[in-house]
């Protein structure tokens, strides 16, 4: 990719070359549905098909994320995912006639996710995100492929899996051990897989008999180690099929970590190009759901003080963890630890600054305590979180997924997510002093509380609070600066 | 337990105190640590070459003070710093450490980051202690010849499958002094391995593991059939547990809450009702009360299932009484230190020996159908005396041979103070399973370098 955009310079030509070559792809580059996406596409595109197979590529990713958020089953998200992909990223089996169109299909798989590493490598969090992602999109599509389209997958990246596959000698010389070590992890698999399924001992006999095995050093396989779930012998491993797919998921990570840090690290060659840049900026923007950062420059900050942060304008802006931290704070004057961290690095979050924040949180206290008390006992805290004190690092707002991990509040607390922390009747209580009445959309709310999802169940009060303006679909709230940042943004733009 | 050490021992040692069990001084350590100490087997077994390597010389060693101080981080550039330093420290115990990316004596001078751990033996640590709940013919610190019986079947069943399952070569069993035994793996391979994979050889061998902690011990979770290290261990523990648990423990004779714990594996309420009749009111041996489950399951219980349902129980409850219960803090982490070999254990006396698990070291005749008896191990009192009383031969042999004194034939004649002493077929045992890495290890690094050339 990069090598390609220097390329550019030498005019034209090398457009017409790999029009040439591109009629032997489907023989090597392209020639499973899956990838490692070891090889960096080296044609040329348009900068139309640049940004769009992008677009489309992130639409599928942004789903999953989705899924992630809800903690959905792998296969709950593959009937999610399957229709998305067969909309903006199809990868159909080879057949006569279609080369061309499967060629195409392939190349728009293979570039969109190139363009994506050089928007995701930037930082380690979009980095985590990406791979994540990712590794869930190759999942599901090599769970769509045929057991011999995935053997051939396998022995084609011979090279980079180093898996070598048992004779059937071997196989059915150790096949008692391999059964009774293994019979019960591929049982179990098969279930999760197909939840009716039932199968008896002589079934599974029969499926193990089927299975290939490979053998691997067990450095390579701790987790199938400590449950007992694989035949070891001799320093080596003996994997069936089923449990393949896992480490298969591994390598793609390990390799695509790699591959991530490397392009990170030649970005800054890139950046001379003045028509890449834009694109991959407003990919990165437009997208902010899948990984909210704080943006230092956001125009909104203005207007964010220690005042104003008290005022109707702004905290109607606040998501309910927000609103109920701040409520505790003016009610009781006063905030336990979990809770000041919580609410402090949100309002650091939407652009109070230190001097402001000392200013706030002290007027805030002050019915409760003296100055001195306040100075000695608090202040540090507050110039830590923004990163004066101690080890000086930056600190970020928290996410939903850092507020849903920390311990739940006790009776003395406020922090933690109102969704699930708060009891039902006071949780009704809040949503109806943010002007939802409707019972329906109550109880649309309710219902992903009672499904644990709660930033669905945010996301969804956000929609009904935003119903009259443009341009919230699409968005799901997974931090509580994402949902100040885009209502501050849609009020602005309606 | 009687000392069955030589008659000059018995006499030397003060009457009626127990060998066994004398705390050594503080000049009875340091004269061992000058001249007992087999100083260069420890060096080539951690070095894994003659001549000093990072292996050694970036390997952390910590040092446990007679006052109470423990002393980290110190290293060695050569053998002979490394027994200087021992002798002039003269610590209660030296321990083990891994090595470090930087020399760990330096590491004042160098950046947080700069000090990793890079490799360390894997090992494992098997102490009577964690058998307590179960071992009726003692408690605490003290160990017989009986509940020693424990640690042999743990240490044979932990050996089995290092060695057949992961493949390891170079694995070594250590006394620790007074109710345990530590089991070293040296071969590169396990060195090298990262904590995680440490953690799960762990949990691989850690079979009743979590189920010590939680109270509810009903069943072991064991999936049938059995995996092949299960299977393999149950064929081991079958054979000693008639003798080992039910006639040398007798754990249900008269223990009501010992027999409802071993009630508790049985998955039929019915049956464990009507066992519970039958032994409250005579009094019968844990061997008869084994062989009464059977019978009264027989009688009582006609459906097959539920038959074969209380024979699977019968093998969780034997792999409950007898399979190895791990300490696993050791194992896991690769900072963790461990008392070197052929150190003394400051309360006991006894040294730290090495031994085989199949056949008895000692000159001790009468242990050979029993192996290693950690209560006839060699103690730093008795080897003592055993020098002392070689030392006195040897001058009466001296002086009626004046001719002998030549310096050239000294050297090749020239019997180590080891030698002297019971400690030697434990040091020549050592000798051997280090020649045998060193030689290994060469082997090894002559292959890499000649991948290199070509």
């Amino acid at each position: 990719m990069i090598r390609q955009t220097k390329r550019r310079t030498a005019g034209r030509r090398n457009f017409e070359n790999g029009m040439i070559f591109q009629s032997s792809k489907l023989d090597k580059l392209y020639s499973h549905r899956l990838s490692f996406y070891d090889i960096p596409p080296l044609d040329e595109i348009t900068l139309e098909e640049f940004e769009l197979w992008a677009i489309d590529r992130l639409k599928v990713l942004i789903e999953i994320e989705s899924c992630i958020a809800r903690s959905k089953s792998v296969k709950e998200m593959e009937s999610i995912i399957k229709p998305l992909l067969s909309k903006y990223l199809p990868i159909s089996t080879l057949s006569k006639g279609n080369e061309k169109q499967i060629e195409l299909e392939r190349k728009k798989d293979h570039y969109s996710h190139f363009i994506l590493r050089l928007v995701f490598c930037r930082s380690e969090d979009l980095r985590k995100k990406f791979i994540k992602t990712e590794s869930i999109l190759f999942k599901i599509r090599y769970n769509l492929m045929q057991p011999k389209e995935q053997t051939n997958f396998i022995n084609d990246n011979n090279d980079k899996l180093n898996w070598s596959y048992i004779n059937n000698e071997e196989k059915e010389q150790m096949f008692e051990q391999l059964f009774n070590a293994t019979g019960s992890a591929i049982r179990s698999q098969l279930i999760m897989d197909n939840e009716n399924l039932s199968i008896n001992n002589e079934q599974l006999r029969q499926h193990v008999k089927m299975e290939n095995f490979i053998k691997l050093p067990f450095e390579k396989i701790p987790h199938l180690l400590s449950a007992r779930s694989i035949f070891i012998r001799n320093g080596e491993g003996y994997i069936p099929t089923t449990l393949q797919i896992n480490l298969l998921v591994r390598e793609f990570q390990n390799m695509l970590e790699n591959n991530l840090i490397k392009t990170f690290q030649s970005l800054p060659r890139l950046d001379e190009d003045d028509r890449l840049l834009p694109v991959l900026n407003s990919l990165s923007r437009n997208f902010a759901s899948v990984q909210y950062e704080v943006d230092s420059n956001n125009e909104n900050v203005g207007d964010i003080n220690s005042q104003s942060i008290l005022t109707n304008e702004i905290t109607k802006h606040y998501p309910l963890c927000g609103k109920h931290l701040q409520k505790t704070l003016s009610v009781n004057h006063h905030l336990r630890y979990q809770g000041r961290q919580q609410l402090g690095l949100f309002l650091k979050g939407i652009g109070l600054n230190i001097d402001e924040a000392l200013k706030f949180w002290s007027n805030q206290f002050s019915a409760n305590m003296t100055m001195e008390k306040f100075n000695k006992e608090y202040k540090y805290n507050i110039r830590h979180n923004y990163g004066l004190e101690g080890a000086r690092n930056k600190y970020r707002p928290w996410d939903c997924a850092t507020i849903l991990s920390k311990p739940k509040p006790n009776k003395q607390e406020a922090h933690g997510c109102p969704y699930r922390d708060l009891n039902l009747d006071s949780l009704v209580s809040n949503l109806n002093d943010m002007g939802i009445n409707d019972q329906k959309d109550i109880n649309g709310v309710i219902e992903h509380v009672n499904k644990n999802e709660y930033t669905v169940a945010c996301t969804k009060v956000f929609e009904l609070t935003h119903k009259n303006m443009k341009g919230n679909e699409n968005l799901h709230i997974n931090h509580p600066n994402l949902y100040f940042d885009r209502s501050r943004q849609l009020e602005k733009s309606s | 337990m009687e000392s069955t050490m030589t008659v000059e021992v018995s006499t030397a040692s003060d009457d009626g105190v127990n060998v066994a069990s004398s705390k050594p001084s503080s000049a009875d350590m340091a004269f061992y640590y000058e001249r007992l100490l087999p100083f260069r087997y420890v060096f080539q077994w951690l070095n894994h070459s003659p001549k000093p390597t990072k292996d050694f010389t970036m390997r952390e060693f910590a040092y446990e003070h007679r006052s109470g101080a423990y002393q980290r981080y110190n290293s060695f550039a050569t053998l002979d710093e490394f027994k200087k330093s021992v002798v002039s420290a003269n610590p209660m115990r030296f321990e083990i450490g891994p090595v470090y990316s930087v020399n760990p004596k330096e590491r004042k001078n160098l950046s947080k980051n700069a000090m990793r751990p890079l490799a360390k033996e894997l090992v494992f640590d098997i102490d009577l202690t964690d058998y307590d709940g179960i071992r009726t013919c003692c408690s605490g610190t003290k160990i017989c010849e009986k509940c020693w019986k424990f640690i042999q079947v743990a240490a044979k069943i932990i050996d089995r499958s290092l060695k057949e399952d992961f493949g390891f070569k170079h694995l070594i069993w250590v006394f620790s002094g007074r109710r345990g035994a530590h089991c070293w793996i040296s071969d590169a391979r396990a060195r090298n391995l990262d904590e995680l994979t440490r953690r799960s050889i762990v949990e691989y061998l850690d079979v009743l593991g979590s189920k010590q902690a939680k109270m509810g011990k009903q069943s072991l979770n064991l999936k049938r059939p059995f995996h092949p290290h299960i299977e393999r261990s149950f064929e081991i523990l079958k054979t000693s547990f008639v003798e080992i648990v039910l006639n040398d423990q007798d754990p249900w004779n008269d223990d009501n809450e010992q027999i409802d714990e071993m009630l508790a594996f049985l998955p039929d309420k019915d049956l464990q009702q009507e066992l519970q009749k039958k032994w409250k009111n005579s009094s019968s041996n844990s061997k008869q009360k084994w062989e009464d489950i059977g019978i009264v399951a027989e009688k009582i219980i006609k459906n097959q299932a539920r038959l074969n349902a209380v024979n699977e129980a019968k093998k969780d409850i034997i792999f409950y009484y007898l399979y190895p219960r791990l300490d696993v803090e050791v194992s896991r982490q690769l900072i963790h230190l461990l008392k070197s070999p052929f150190c003394i254990h400051p309360s006991t006396g006894n040294i730290c020996v090495p031994f085989d698990l199949d056949y008895n070291l000692s000159d001790n005749r009468d242990d050979d159908g029993y192996g290693f008896n950690p209560m006839h191990a060699p103690n730093l009192i008795t080897i003592q005396n055993e020098l002392e009383l070689y030392d006195s031969r040897n001058v009466d042999r001296a002086s009626s041979q004046p001719s002998t004194d030549d310096e050239n034939e000294a050297p090749t004649t020239k019997v180590l103070d080891f030698e002297k002493t019971s400690l030697k077929p434990y040091v020549n045992y050592f000798a051997k399973f280090v020649n045998d890495l060193v030689k290994d290890e060469l082997k090894s690094q002559k292959r890499d370098r000649d991948d290199l050339e070509f």
